[in-house]
């Protein structure tokens, strides 16, 4: 490939890093090559961030705008482009209120901490073959181990505030991602499974080399990642540790100013984690059978990232909320038994694979076929199961009488 | 073994964004279940009854605009109904249909405004409410053709209605009135068969028809609970006893019949709509009354079927120009009385689902 | 050179482990002293790293900080003192006696120990290896492992069933 590895080359933004630390290397002490390479992929991790909250911020708006009929912010710059940053330097200039009787220290250090676990997760995701910072051969459950560490400011933000609503939230939030964590693990390890690696880029590469997704051969995985997702980065309909109309805003009901802006960050990133997790781990990252050749794979990634923060804000645009009990009955009735039933046909399938020492070609399209089948058919059986087909959970309409007085209640409609 | 729990209180409201106002709820929680339920009102109290008893009675129109300040047509058109009671006037048909018309533009805005708010006590993010603040806004717009204003119309008066209709009112209106049964059905495929909002409120807030007939609760809160009642039908008033419509019932009083109802509503208010354009007939739109209203001693109450449910006006004049007693029989008000029994045994989502489902308005409530 | 980052590393971490776990007996609020035994076990996660452990390291983060401290806040959210702090206790003395042994004894080992001072060799992956040994050569202590867990999840079910 021509000029792939010249460091102006923008299709891989690694060779300018590469061409830089080796020249560190070679005119510096031993640390510095090291040190430089962990400040320049934090670095970039954050502004990549920074700079997508900024669009995303903006255009969510405009989409949800959409959605809702109407424009959506249009006044700050050419289609309103600049509302983000007017957001933050409203946030900013706010007043940060510290309430009273807050624990203060819990309190300050919560919105600060809810960040980091977002902006770790980034650090295993390879935007392209060699922009990633670090390719831990633990990648995948270090994307499990941050995401439950999650729980934990949230929680510390709930509980320091003194409010019931936010102590509230915290809970909510806290149990949520304790029993979606579950069926998010047993979704990942499909991925493991058919892959045999946990390093980020082996996945990337394994999709790579067998020019399929793992969304095809891990349908219902895919389906039960998504859903988990959801309820980690509390988005409608799963925002129930922050419902609006139940308990104020959750665990941040006292936050306001800065700190609150933080919480709003620390959610956006968290968004676009979960969206990059699915773009590697599913979607094939970086590769588009063959386009990154031409195309920087940088920026495929990030046009299945963005694409798949789309889904998020469309299902805000669209679904209700639904109760903490429903969904958490929803962790461990449905997801729970659909995963384990996955990760059971995935091992089958590849050990039938493996033992036979089967062509992947031929393998792989019938295992597609097959694990898409067995998707259907357990979402449909599990629904029958827990009662969509239960006659008091189908939808009716209002009766229609002419004559007054009498009483229809009891009646089936 | 039983667990220990101790109940702690958890206020909901009065300022909370789910309590349509400043209404407050205060919750005796024991874990997740509600266990007893107080309702605080009297945040929004203005003294509506008193200071009407020192004003004219034409006067006092523009104070009922601003009891549901949602449907401000509908409370015009019953206080004003209360004095012609009391007066004897009688209304020409032109101007008891233009009332039929807007109170029925009023029900199908109040009805989205409620719809809407429903939805998003379920926790949808303002889309169905959005959506529904296009007719609504159509609506308005209508009104403001009318009568010069949006919310606060002040438009129906002692013998009539303050103005008959521009010209360009019934194109825009007819227009409307064709378009709605679409958008009704865009509704209802965003929200009917949404299972979200099924097992949101699904046996939810189960208001038995007795209770609801013991509470005296009215309009779409009592229909939900499959009482086949509406004054429209039971004592017809203005035109209606002319128009063809249907009065929808539910059959297990929980959120989502009330819901239901609501929706239906819309399709019914539609149907009268088209019946009373076609059949406006020409003429003047309201008789002369003298400003200062001096009836005759004695007592009236008017009620008519307003979005929220029945809505009264009992006036005692002692032949002043001020009503003696200016009473008013609120809807809202009267719906919430049943709210404790609906919500204990429920969880704080729940009850904020119930009380979405029960269409308040503050200003009528605390009046 | 010597691998003077790893050194560094390892002051901080020890500083913040044992600091951390120091608190946890100081602090006065229980909530305070959960967020600092977190903060105890990530240290903890720190060194297991640069002993070049990583799925255990990680692991320590997921099953520790992830997991059994969301258990402690939730117990200590759950007991019914309104003021949860740290009370003065009538065992403060037996407490510090048994501290005392286990640090004397601890030490001893540490002393008496002949440490072999191993050979810092390349970072090698350990998940593989963890995999096979729990699924081959200690597959049965692994099993009952589950089913004690299973056995005891069974138990809490059963303990706070309403009926």
């Amino acid at each position: 490939m021509i000029f792939l590895a010249e460091w102006w080359d923008v299709r891989d933004l690694g060779n300018a890093v590469g061409e830089l630390l080796e020249w560190l290397g070679d005119h510096g002490p031993d640390w510095l090559p090291y040190t430089a390479s962990a400040l320049v992929g934090a670095i970039t991790i954050v502004v990549f961030l920074l700079v997508s909250l900024l669009v995303f911020a903006w255009l969510e708006r405009r989409l949800i705008g959409r959605i809702q009929a109407r424009r959506g912010p249009n006044r700050v710059g050419p289609w309103g482009a600049f509302q983000s940053i007017a957001d933050a330097i409203k946030f900013v200039t706010k007043e940060a209120i510290t309430s009273a009787n807050a624990d203060r220290w819990v309190f300050w250090l919560a919105p600060i901490l809810v960040v980091v676990p977002a902006l770790v997760v980034f650090a295993v995701m390879p935007f392209n073959e060699g922009m990633i910072l670090a390719d831990l051969n633990v990648g995948v459950l270090f994307l499990v181990a941050v995401g439950s560490v999650t729980a934990i400011p949230i929680f510390m933000a709930g509980w320091s505030s003194n409010n019931k609503f936010s102590l509230m939230g915290a809970m909510r939030e806290v149990a949520m991602l304790i029993s979606y964590e579950i069926p998010l693990v047993l979704a990942l390890l499909g991925v493991v499974i058919f892959t045999n690696t946990m390093r980020m880029n082996g996945i990337v590469g394994w999709q790579d080399e067998h020019n399929t997704w793992l969304i095809f051969l891990q349908p219902l995985a895919v389906l039960i990642y998504f859903i988990a997702g959801a309820v980690e980065i509390n988005r409608t309909p799963t925002d129930i540790a922050e419902a609006e109309s139940e308990i104020v805003a959750g665990y941040h009901t006292e936050y306001s100013g800065v700190k609150f802006g933080m919480f709003w960050l620390a959610e956006y990133f968290a968004g676009f984690a979960i969206a990059a997790i699915i773009a590697t781990l599913y979607l094939g990252g970086w590769t588009l059978w063959g386009l990154e050749e031409w195309v920087p794979g940088w920026m495929i990634f990030l046009v299945k990232l963005y694409g798949l923060f789309w889904f998020f804000i469309w299902m805000r645009g669209t679904l209700p909320r639904l109760r903490i009990d429903q969904l958490m009955g929803f962790a461990w009735k449905a997801l729970l038994p659909l995963a384990l039933i996955n990760i059971f046909f995935a091992g089958l399938e590849v050990l039938l694979w493996q033992e036979n020492d089967l062509a992947a070609e031929a393998v792989l399209p019938g295992f597609a076929i097959a694990n898409l089948v067995l998707a259907v058919v357990l979402i449909v059986a599990w629904a029958q199961l827990l009662g969509r087909g239960r006659p008091q959970y189908r939808p009716t309409r209002a009766r229609l009488v002419k004559e007054l007085g009498a009483v229809v209640y009891g009646e089936e409609a | 073994m039983t667990m220990k729990s101790e109940p702690f209180v958890v206020n909901v409201g009065p300022q909370h964004p789910s309590t349509h106002g400043v209404f407050r709820l205060r919750l005796t929680m024991d874990g997740e279940r509600i266990v007893d339920a107080e309702m605080v009102m009297g945040y929004l109290h203005r003294s509506v009854e008193k200071l009407a008893e020192g004003r004219t009675y034409t006067q006092n129109i523009p104070f009922t605009d601003r009891l549901d300040y949602l449907s401000a047509m509908s409370n015009n058109l019953a206080y004003c109904m209360a004095v012609e009671k009391l007066m004897g006037i009688e209304v020409p048909e032109r101007g008891e249909f233009l009332r039929v018309i807007m109170a029925e533009f009023q029900r199908i805005a109040n009805h989205a405004m409620a719809i809407g708010s429903f939805a998003m006590e379920c926790g949808v993010w303002f889309t169905p409410l959005m959506w529904m603040f296009r007719d609504r806004e159509k609506i308005l717009d209508l009104f403001e053709m009318t009568c010069g204003a949006r919310l606060t119309t002040n438009y129906v008066r002692i013998g009539g209605v303050s103005f008959d209709i521009p010209p360009e009112f019934m194109p825009a209106a007819t227009a409307l009135v064709k378009e709605l049964p679409e958008r009704i059905a865009e509704y209802e495929s965003l929200l009917l068969e949404n299972e979200i909002i099924l097992v949101r409120s699904r046996d939810v807030g189960v208001l038995p028809p007795e209770l609801a007939i013991a509470a005296s609760t009215s309009g779409p809160v009592l229909r939900g609970s499959g009482v086949m009642w509406d004054i429209r039908k039971a004592d017809p008033y203005a035109v209606y006893d002319r128009l063809d419509f249907d009065i929808p019932v539910g059959t297990r009083g929980d959120c989502y019949d009330r819901f239901l109802v609501r929706l239906e509503e819309l399709r019914q208010s539609v149907r009268i709509l088209e019946q009373a354009l076609d059949m406006l007939p020409d003429g003047v739109a309201s008789v002369e009354v003298p400003l200062a209203l001096r009836p005759p001693a004695g007592e009236a109450y008017a009620r008519i079927e307003a979005p929220k449910g029945e809505l009264g006006f009992y006036l005692v004049s002692d032949g002043s120009p001020h009503p003696q007693r200016f009473h008013i029989r609120s809807p809202s008000f009267i719906n919430l009385t049943p709210l404790r029994d609906m919500v204990v045994g429920l969880t704080i989502p729940d009850a904020v689902v119930t009380l979405g489902s029960i269409d308040i308005v503050l200003g009528e409530v605390d009046r | 050179m010597e691998d003077v980052g790893s050194i560094v590393a390892f002051w901080v971490l020890s500083v913040v482990t044992v600091g951390a776990a120091l608190m946890v007996v100081a602090v006065r609020n229980l909530i305070h002293a959960v967020l600092f035994l977190i903060l105890s076990f990530i240290g903890v996660a720190g060194l297991y790293i640069t002993l070049s452990a990583d799925f255990v390291a990680i692991t320590q983060i997921l099953i520790y900080a992830g997991a059994i401290s969301v258990l402690i806040l939730f117990a200590v959210m759950l007991t019914p003192r309104a003021a949860r702090d740290n009370a003065e206790t009538f065992l403060q003395l037996p407490g510090l006696v048994l501290a005392a042994l286990v640090g004397v004894t601890v030490g001893a080992i540490a002393l008496v120990t002949d440490w072999n001072e191993a050979t810092r060799g390349p970072f090698s992956e350990t998940a593989a290896a963890i995999g096979e040994a729990l699924l081959d050569k200690y597959v049965l202590p692994f099993e009952i492992a589950s089913v004690i867990l299973l056995a005891a999840m069974v138990g809490a079910i059963v303990l706070v069933r309403e009926d």
